[in-house]
């Protein structure tokens, strides 16, 4: 393993070629298959961003975070009461209790929410070469996926869906996905922020180093809020973590052994 | 010998940490943070499950009867980063159990920590949610 790091750097010259060997060899080296943190590797997270051999940047790793968990106003930053609920939507959300999240009874989280300290990835498809897909997969809650479409355009109309309808494109260094035909299930934060079908929004994924990654979101949904808000979070690469399998109705006392409503 | 003292160094970082580790439901709506239980068992059955394991252990109380209690731990996949694994606690183990009671006043608990009889002191990462 040693000697193939070594190789690679010393063939590699030019800094975006050893950040794409760095960023291998944390594939490599990894956790005995995924059990845990007792194999970190360690590795500057302000190092800089690896790229794919086309220049394209790299999202891959494990990361933790990147979207609102608890309560999207706080962790957003946004003042008390800054985020434009409209009235109805705000009486909605006062009366909401952690005990009815859908997330609670192993529902995905839709779009913008994220889960935690479990981690995620960004998978593209093919690697090498101009991604036609790509793929966010979560190791929970639920252990799940979602797909961009990249450079296509959305259907008229989209049936209601928990992660909607996702398009993708590049705009320099920022993956922009763009995504409409939410359906109105899922809830933005444990707190309740709601929404309806008419949500659209839009995420500017920007891997700042290597370490960090931005997801500046905008959410439109002139059904619920009276006019689009953006915020920022920040997932943090976690070197040398996997996804693990999490299950989430294997036994959940309250999910779906009681039904979804 | 390695791997007592990872889950050792573990544990003890965890204690200082809080709630680093989650479960995926609503710990305030089932247990009650003010009411810390500390009991002293047999462990009778391990559940290596989603979304929750769980181990229940037989506690003997002053009058001689024993009554079971279930304790509540992480999700396996948050337990094994830090340390645990399915044989972690094994049926017969001696143990001191530390967690906050169930708001329902059944014999349950969400694991704050687990003592062993050989000292080895492990976090139970339930508290707090996902």
């Amino acid at each position: 393993m040693k000697k193939r790091l070594l190789i690679a750097v010393s063939v590699c010259a030019a800094t975006s070629c050893l950040a794409v060997s760095v960023s291998g060899a944390l594939a490599q080296q990894g956790t005995e298959g995924g059990r845990g943190r007792g194999n970190r590797p360690r590795v500057a997270l302000d190092g800089p961003v690896p790229r794919y051999p086309d220049g394209t940047v790299d999202l891959g790793g494990a990361w933790t975070g990147g979207g609102p968990v608890q309560d999207m106003e706080a962790q957003g930053k946004f003042k008390p009461g800054e985020i434009p609920l409209l009235p109805w939507a705000k009486k909605l959300l006062d009366s909401r209790t952690p005990e009815d999240d859908p997330h609670a009874y192993c529902m995905p989280m839709g779009v913008p929410r994220q889960a935690g300290n479990y981690p995620w990835r960004f998978v593209q498809y093919p690697t090498h070469t101009k991604a036609t897909h790509i793929f966010v997969l979560w190791e929970g809650n639920i252990h799940s996926f979602r797909q961009i479409f990249m450079d296509a355009k959305h259907p008229a109309d989209p049936d209601p869906t928990w992660f909607g309808h996702s398009i993708g494109q590049w705009e320099r260094d920022t993956l922009v996905i763009d995504t409409v035909g939410f359906n109105d299930k899922f809830w933005f934060d444990r707190r309740g922020h709601p929404h309806t079908e008419q949500l659209h929004t839009i995420e500017r994924w920007t891997r700042k180093d290597f370490g960090h990654l931005d997801n500046q979101v905008t959410i439109d949904d002139p059904g619920a809020y009276s006019r689009p808000f953006t915020t920022t979070y920040t997932a943090i690469l976690q070197p040398g973590e996997e996804i693990m399998e999490y299950i989430c109705n294997e036994n959940n006392d309250y999910g779906v052994a009681g039904g979804f409503r | 010998m390695k791997a007592t003292i990872g889950i050792l160094v573990i544990g003890a970082g965890l204690f200082v940490s809080g709630a680093r580790l989650a479960g995926h439901h609503a710990f305030s709506s089932e247990y009650d943070e003010n009411k810390v239980v500390t009991l002293k068992g047999t462990v009778t059955k391990i559940e290596w499950m989603n979304p929750h394991a769980k181990f229940f252990i037989d506690v003997v109380n002053p009058d001689k009867s024993v009554t079971n209690w279930s304790f509540e731990l992480a999700s396996p996949n948050s337990l094994t980063r830090e340390g645990w694994d399915r044989h972690t606690l094994t049926v017969g183990d001696a143990i001191t159990a530390t967690g906050f009671a169930a708001k329902s006043g059944k014999n349950m608990a969400s694991t704050r920590s687990v003592a062993t009889a050989d000292g080895k002191a492990l976090f139970g990462g339930t508290q707090g949610i996902q």
